[in-house]
């Protein structure tokens, strides 16, 4: 899976899923879009879903700290990488 | 320090219209909201009764995505009588959010619709395994999740009290506001409640053989409260809430009062878990008058809870009559829209601020021949104009709970 593929995929969900249009790559997700944990969990299911398998605990424990879309794309394809 | 309760707003969805005027026009023209039971692919085909209290139009949520996603259908049913109450109510924000107002509101179960999909995934033999059930199902499906959706939508503050006792659930919802309201815990609470669509309820009913079932293709002729062609309740959707609030705060910041809660009794039958109690019942009725310190005279209007079973309305006519004899005027309104669970005593609430307003007394639907049983207590049989002064609203429900709320007609102090 390609940086670009997992950006479009990314986007594409949260414009389906959280009515998030056209959001930068760099804004803060929870101040600017209102980002909350419960968005973060739904985030996971959908990643578990685009890379086919689920995530362990210490990989779930890894995205708490993402505040911006690239680094959701940063993690997707890091976790990409080990599968 | 007891202080006064009033009501200052009130909203309702409901199987015979949405607002006052139309539940009105539906209760003058006895016109019914029971309809066919909805298909679904689970419980339907199994279940004998074919009736259901259905809110078929439709109804326009404007809520956005950060409240949508921890809703279920029953939230947002109570989400939109809450938010009518608080646009009708006009409460300035920093009320609303500064902990002095309360929330007290329940449903029967929290979302069966949510529900389901959690149980198809598990039984449905994928390999979707537990993960793939959503972050949010718990926060729609819990029992509480009419209340805390309230106050997440308007960041309410104050305290929650979320009733889950099946037929008495918004009754207990607007007795226990009103208790808050009363001795000071809280100057305002928004109490009522919810329930969606649901076919598990009916079913439960149905194998206890307490559904209507003979009058399946005749769905507007049934229930049949206190006739002797009764045949068992039917279940309905709805949702109701009521903004209860301090007299002395209502009257300075100039709110429109709709009616004064005067008194509140909730006990249970220290017993059996199905069965209808005359003690327990008619003790009820009793402790309501004392808490409102009226005599049993007073009473003008009683909205008897009156599900159409066989034994549930018989005893609840001898409870009215032990306590009041045969002169209050008595209707069972879930004739007209079947049993809307856990919202069916705000609804009822609601309907008898409308009638003690307008002045009017409404006839129990489909009552065509008083079963003799019952025939001791003063049926509405037709319509008519009547000065009503105070009315009481009673619910019982399984597990032994019985409750009376008593309202009076707002007078103008």
């Amino acid at each position: 899976m390609t940086r670009e593929e997992i950006k479009t995929a990314i986007l594409e969900f949260f414009r389906k899923e959280f009515e998030i249009e056209n959001p930068g790559m760099e804004d803060n997700l929870r101040e600017i879009h209102g980002f909350d944990s419960i968005d973060a969990i739904e985030l996971l299911l959908e990643i578990e879903k685009l890379l086919g398998s689920e995530l362990t605990q210490e990989e779930k424990k890894r995205a708490m700290d993402i505040q911006n879309l690239n680094q959701v794309c940063d993690y997707v394809e890091s976790l990409a990488k080990v599968r | 320090m007891e202080r006064r309760v009033v009501i200052t707003a009130c909203s309702a969805i409901t199987p015979i219209g949405r607002t006052k005027a139309e539940i009105l026009d539906s209760l003058m023209n006895g016109i019914s909201g029971v309809n066919v039971l909805r298909e679904d692919d689970v419980l339907s085909p199994y279940i004998h009764s074919k009736v259901f209290g259905t809110v078929d139009y439709p109804i326009t949520y404007d809520f956005k995505r950060q409240y949508r996603k921890t809703m279920g259908p029953v939230a947002y049913y109570a989400c939109q009588v809450a938010k009518e109450v608080l646009d009708s109510a006009g409460l300035n924000d920093a009320f609303v959010t500064g902990g002095r107002l309360g929330v007290a509101f329940g449903s029967t179960h929290g979302s069966p619709t949510v529900q389901r999909g959690i149980y198809k995934t598990f039984f449905s033999g994928s390999q979707a395994g537990y993960s793939s059930i959503g972050a949010v199902d718990y926060l729609k499906s819990m029992v509480h999740t009419t209340a805390v959706n309230i106050t997440k939508m308007f960041g309410i503050t104050g305290r929650v009290i979320s009733s889950s006792t099946a037929c008495t659930t918004s009754s207990q919802s607007i007795g226990y506001g009103y208790e808050m309201v009363k001795y000071g815990m809280q100057d305002a609470m928004i109490c009522g409640g919810a329930d969606e669509y649901d076919t598990t309820t009916v079913a439960v009913f149905d194998n206890l053989l307490a559904c209507s079932t003979a009058f399946n293709d005749t769905p507007q002729l049934t229930p049949r409260p206190f006739d002797v062609k009764r045949d068992g309740l039917v279940v309905g959707e709805g949702a109701g809430a009521v903004l209860l609030e301090e007299y002395e705060q209502a009257r300075k910041r100039g709110a429109s009062i709709l009616a004064e809660v005067i008194g509140f009794s909730c006990n249970n039958n220290g017993g059996d878990l199905i069965l209808p109690n005359l003690g327990g019942i008619t003790e009820t009725i009793r402790l309501g008058l004392k808490d409102a310190k009226i005599p049993t005279d007073d009473m003008d209007y009683i909205s008897a809870h009156a599900t159409g079973t066989k034994m549930g309305d018989v005893i609840e006519a001898q409870a009215i009559y032990n306590a009041y004899g045969g002169r209050p005027a008595v209707t069972g309104f879930k004739s007209y829209m079947g049993h809307t669970m856990g919202s069916c005593g705000a609804i009822e609430t609601i309907i008898m601020t409308y009638l003690l307003a307008e002045g009017f007394v409404v006839p129990t639907l489909n009552l065509e021949e008083v079963d003799e049983r019952c025939a001791m207590i003063n049926h509405v049989r037709v319509r008519r104009e009547c000065p009503l002064r105070i009315a009481a609203i009673q619910n019982f429900a399984f597990g032994g709970v019985n409750t009376s709320i008593i309202i009076k007609k707002w007078e103008g102090r």
